[in-house]
This record gives C-alpha cells, structure tokens and sequence, in this order.
C-alpha cells in the first residue's frame, strides 16, 4: 500500500468551515442587484416550518388528547365498554386538533394586527359613538366565529321535541334567533366594557347591578313551565361565548381604547368584558325566549328532518359553507372599520389573505371533526356512565356497581373532566402570571389554577348531579351567585376581577362541545327533559372558588401581619 | 501595594453576540459552554427586518422575539466558538440569526487568588 503524506492542518481545515472575509457593503449591493429573491433549499423549508408546525400543533394537542384518554379511559376502565366508532372518532380528534392549530394561526396572522390598529386608532379619530356601534358589531361578529358555537346546533339533534317543545324550536328551526341573541348579547357586552375602560368603572359595581336582575329574570322564568327547560340552555349561552377568538380580539381593541383614554396605569383594564360577555347573553337568550313563548303555540315551526338530497348537504359542503358564514362577517367588519372609518390600506397583504385562508381552512375542518370526534365522544360517555348505577339502557344488564358506589364513581369522573379541562388551559397559565404580578406573589400562579380547576371541576360534578336527580337548575345556578355576590362585596377589586373573568377563560372550544355532548347522553338515557346546565355550573365553580381563595390569602396576609405587630 | 486594592485586569478577549429565535438562546449557551467558555448571558429583545426578503409569506415562521446571547471568550478561541456557533444555530438558513464578534479591551472578574499568586500577584500578601 503507497503511503500518501498528508499536512494534519490541511485535513483539518478541510473538516472545518472555510472563511472567507467579505466587505458588509459589497453583499449589499450584490443583492440590491439581484433581480428576485434566492430559492431556499429543502433543508431551509424543514428548519422553518417544522418548529413553526410542531409549536402550534403540540398546543391543541394537550388541551384536546387528556380529556379525550380521560373519557375513552373512563369507559374502558370503570364501565369496561370500548368506544364505538373507534376510527371516526379518532380521526374526528385530529380534525379538532388540525383544525384549531390552523384556525387560531389564521386569527393570529389574518385579524388580530387589524384589531390592534383599529383599537389604537379609532378612539382618537372618531366619535365615541361611533367607537360604541364598532363595539357592539365586533363582539356579535366575533360570536359567529367562536368555534364552540358549532356544538349547539350538533347539540340541537339530541333534544326531545315532546319534553322541551321549545328548547327543541330554539335550536332547531329559530336557531338563528339563538345565535343573533347571544350575538347581540355579547357585543353590548363588548359596549359595556368599551365605557368601562374609558370611564374606568369598577367591574365590582358593574357586577352588583347586572347579575342581580338576571338572577331575578331566570327565577321568574322558573317559575313558567314551559320556560323551565330553556334555563340551561341560556345559561349554557354565557359560557359557550367567551372563547378563542372573542377574548383576544376584544382585548386588542379594548387596550386600544384603554391606552387612549390616558388609563394605561390599570393593569386590570383588560379583564371584565369575559365576565359581562358572559352575563349579557343569558338575558339576551332568555329575552327571545319570552318572547317566542308568548306568541303561544302558533310560532312553533316543523322540526324538519334534513332530508333534501342536495350537493351542499352532503358534507364537507354544510361545514365549509358553516365557516364562510362565522369568519366572514368578523374580516368583513375589520376590513371596512380600516378602510373607511381610518382610510388605511391593508399592510402586509398577502400576510392577511394567508390568515383569512387558514381561519376559513380550520374553521371548516374542526366543524367536521366536531361532530364525528368530540360530540361523539361526549355522547357515548354520556350515555355509557349511568351503567355505573342502573341496569344498561340498551342491554338491560344489570348495574356494574352497587348504587353509591356508582353515583360516586360518576361524579368523581365529572370532577376530574372538569379538573384536567382546566389545568391544561393556556389562557389559564397566563392569567396566572399577570394575577402573581399584580399581587406581588401572595396569590401565586400554581394556587390560581388549582382553584379554578377546582371550582370547575365542582362544578361539573354539580351539573351532572343536577341532571342525574334531575334538580331544578334555577335552584341551583341562584343559590351559587349567591354566594358569589356576597364574596363580591367583601372582596377587593383585583380579586373580583379575577374571579369572575376566571369563569370565562376555562371554557375553551374542547371542552364546551365534551361537556355539552356528556350532558345531553345523560339526559337521553335518564330521560330528563333537557341535558344543557354543565357548563353554567362550571362557570359559577370558580367565581366561588376563587373569590373564597382570594379571601383566605387576605386573611392569611391579615393575621401574620398581626403576629408580626404583636412580636415587635 | 496591598491585596485589597488590587484588580485584576484581563485582555486579549472578544465578545461574541449572538441574536437567535426565543428558545434557541439556551442552544447556543450550551455550545459555547461546551466549548469552554466560562460563562454566557442572554437577553429577550424584539427583532425586526426588511420584510419577507429573503422569506416572502414564510417569514411568518420567523418568531419576531429573539434572544441575545453575550459570551466573551479569549481571543484565542474566538474564530472557533464563532465557527460552531454558526453551524450549530444553523445561521445558514434565512431567519435563523446573526452573529459577531468584536474586539474587547479589557474585562473583570473574579479570580481565585490561589489563580492570581501563580502570576505574581497578591505576592507581597503572601510575604507579610
């Protein structure tokens, strides 16, 4: 073998990377040169977009997979029945997942720089008023996006016509009523609070003057039989409401409006519009509600059975056509407020039609896999967990657990879905961090969302015994806010801030569609008039939670201080 | 002159500045630990750039919060660490980052005195 002669230092910086020095400005000016831009290599693309995917896909997937393992675990530990429909279900999970990793990207990229333009423009350039009628279309477009929304018509089809008439009319023929209702019951909401931030109102008073009366509405409304089942759904409204894209879009506007206004300083001036968009929608639904039911039997339209064979009924068509008509409305509003009220041109153009196309794209998937995957899923749970207690619906084979011993099973099972629901919320997370600020670490992160997460797992135990011993939901919604009220007028205003905006930001797009679905199989099987009121309750959990929390760590504060006067 | 109004000066050092994507900051901590380097500092700071021009529509995966990370390393490393830097932030993609070296004139820090005895220093200490 001839031996070859090699410099080390020649093999060596033949591994290592040549340099080779250039004048900054030579490069400059080779590129202003360049007639169009360099084509990016494959391994370009993957170091880009891989990281860019994999974030935002992990995002959904722990808010979406626990919850699912939680409930198919449920069942095939505790109740020992495999899911059905396996493959669809499966495959409607990663449309959700799919779809709002595409969806909350397109908000992002496509509709939230508009909203903090506009926020931060408008105040300054137009009327108040004018200002007040851009609130109020904002909160009811961005109503009609919400993807929760989706889940009450999937709801509409598992209510009985003959035990709730008219809850089975709202949802049916005058669901559109439904929607403009809690529509227009959100942007006054979103008016309310746009005076809030300019006037700097106290959320506390706020509160005081508007729970109370819808407290009284809903116990009048009790009081009529035909009104009774429509109670949860009104109050079920509330919740669906404030999610993924009403909360951000509103904040960037309402920042706006606050740092205008010469109120920078608060930093609590973003919370309270969850809270007030949760609250004005109930009487909204329940006004329509009234309404509809004073027309007497006259107004009860058919329930018709889809039947109609057309191409737009087969899907994918009703789910696209479904999301043109939540997306549009709200760009279409964003759109014109820049153009014409603060003639502006579009910036980034071809940024904004990439996130109008990825909002309209998940839209559509995510109503497919709401139905085939979390309202399916919700359902059977439903319908699987009274076995727990009582002979098998379908079956007829006896109960797999002594009654107590079920019942309690059961609620625990509802404790834990409202438990891991919350945990996993990232609104959550960052809540958590501004309250630890703004307290200076006496109410720490870790004890907000344990308290929250506590109170909405209560109360979805709550909701399911409700539906379960079929206890009047009135009862149950006044005594909560009762206690709620009082805590509110012996708390501080931070904490009542955080406590009642807490209720809001636990109900994402995952969990409305699981819980709804849970509750409405629960009311098929125990045959109870109407399964909706879960999500009310889980609402009212962690106003009373928190506030009680809130109320402990001031008196911890009180008491060591005390101590500390009395050692000195 | 005594021990305690003593300081120790030291030169011959660059400072690397290295600006990645939030979340690569600690990468490259790591690589110039690896390295030897004895310490590294990182900051959060906003970035921004001519506008999709290298990119187009994908400079939406470009996160606009970067982390700025200090080293100082002697001179004698300084080309190498700025190699691996490089190669290991994978700076020769679009978007990934800059970095750059600059002189330095001089830097403190603590150092032990058993360190500083051995160059002569702190030796009238020793001798009382």
């Amino acid at each position: 073998m001839a031996e070859r002669q090699l410099r080390y230092g020649i093999y060596l910086g033949a591994l290592q990377r040549h340099t080779r020095q250039l004048s900054y400005a030579t490069i400059v000016e080779a590129e202003r040169l360049l007639p169009k831009r360099p084509r990016l290599r494959v391994i370009d693309l993957h170091r880009l977009l891989t990281p860019y995917v994999s974030l935002r896909f992990i995002e959904q997937l722990q808010a979406v997979v626990p919850l699912a393992l939680l409930l198919i675990g449920f069942q095939a530990l505790a109740l020992r029945s495999s899911l059905l429909d396996t493959q669809s279900v499966v495959l409607g999970i990663i449309a959700v997942i799919v779809g709002l990793m595409f969806f909350m990207e397109g908000v992002k990229q496509g509709m939230m720089p508009f909203a903090e333009n506009v926020g931060f423009h408008m105040p300054g350039r137009t009327h108040l008023g004018i200002l007040l009628l851009f609130s109020l279309l904002l909160g009811a477009a961005a109503t009609f996006a919400e993807p929760a929304i989706g889940a009450l018509q999937a709801a509409a089809t598992a209510v009985s016509p003959e035990r709730a008439p008219w809850l089975r009319q709202l949802l049916g023929p005058y669901v559109t009523w439904l929607v403009l209702a809690v529509a227009g019951g959100v942007g006054l909401a979103v008016v309310v609070g746009m005076l809030r931030m300019v006037f700097g109102w106290q959320l506390k008073h706020l509160v005081l003057l508007i729970a109370p009366p819808t407290l009284a509405l809903t116990v009048w409304c009790a009081q009529q039989p035909e009104l009774v089942p429509i109670l949860g759904l009104a109050w079920d409204c509330g919740a669906i409401t404030t999610g993924p894209v009403t909360v951000p879009l509103v904040l960037a506007v309402g920042v706006g409006v606050a740092a205008s206004a010469g109120r920078t300083d608060n930093p609590l001036s973003g919370f309270g519009i969850v809270t007030l968009a949760s609250l004005f929608p109930i009487i909204a639904v329940l006004s329509v509600a009234i309404y509809l039911t004073s027309q007497g039997e006259g107004a009860m339209l058919p329930v018709m059975a889809e039947q109609v064979e057309a191409w737009y009924r087969e899907p994918p068509f009703p789910e696209i056509i479904g999301a043109f008509r939540a997306i549009v409305p709200l760009i279409l509003l964003l759109v014109l407020a820049q153009t014409l009220l603060l003639r502006q041109k579009i910036r980034r153009r071809n940024v904004f039609i990439y996130g109008v196309a990825m909002a309209l794209v998940g839209m559509s998937v995510f109503n497919v896999g709401l139905t085939e995957g979390l309202v399916a899923l919700g359902e059977q749970a439903g319908i699987n967990v009274p076995w727990a207690f009582s002979p098998h619906q379908r079956t007829g084979a006896p109960a797999l657990y002594p009654y107590l011993l079920g019942i309690s099973l059961t609620l625990v099972f509802a404790f834990s879905i409202g438990y891991g629901a919350t945990v996993a919320e990232p609104a959550l997370n960052a809540m958590g961090m501004t309250v630890e600020n703004l307290t200076h670490g006496a109410f720490r992160q870790r004890t907000l969302i344990h308290a929250v997460a506590a109170g909405v797992g209560i109360g979805a135990a709550l909701g399911v015994s409700r539906i379960l011993f079929d206890l009047p939901l009135w009862i149950l919604l006044l005594l909560g806010y009762l206690i709620a009220l009082g805590l509110t007028i012996v708390s501080r205003e931070e904490i009542v801030n955080l406590a009642w905006d807490s209720a809001g930001v636990t109900t994402g797009p995952v969990t409305v569609p699981l819980l709804l679905a849970l509750g409405l199989g629960l009311a098929h099987v125990i045959k109870t008039a109407d399964g909706f009121g879960i999500l009310a309750m889980c609402s009212v959990g962690p106003i009373v939670s928190v506030l009680a929390t809130g109320l402990w760590i001031d008196l911890q504060e009180r008491t060591e201080g005390r101590r500390k006067k009395g050692e000195a | 002159m005594s021990a305690n109004n003593e300081l120790i000066v030291l030169t011959d050092l660059m400072l690397l500045t290295v600006i990645v994507q939030r979340g690569y900051g600690d990468l490259v901590a790591q690589v110039a630990l690896d390295a030897g380097v004895q310490g590294a500092t990182v900051f959060h700071g906003q970035g921004t750039g001519v506008p999709q021009k290298y990119l187009g529509l994908l400079s939406l995966t470009v996160n606009t919060e970067k982390e700025i990370v200090y080293i100082v390393v002697p001179a004698e490393q300084a080309d190498r660490l700025f190699e691996r830097v490089f190669v290991s932030a994978k700076m020769d993609t679009p978007g990934m980052g800059i970095l750059w070296l600059s002189r330095l004139e001089k830097m403190a820090t603590y150092v032990p005195h058993e360190v500083a005895a051995r160059f002569g220093v702190h030796r009238s200490e020793r001798g009382r």
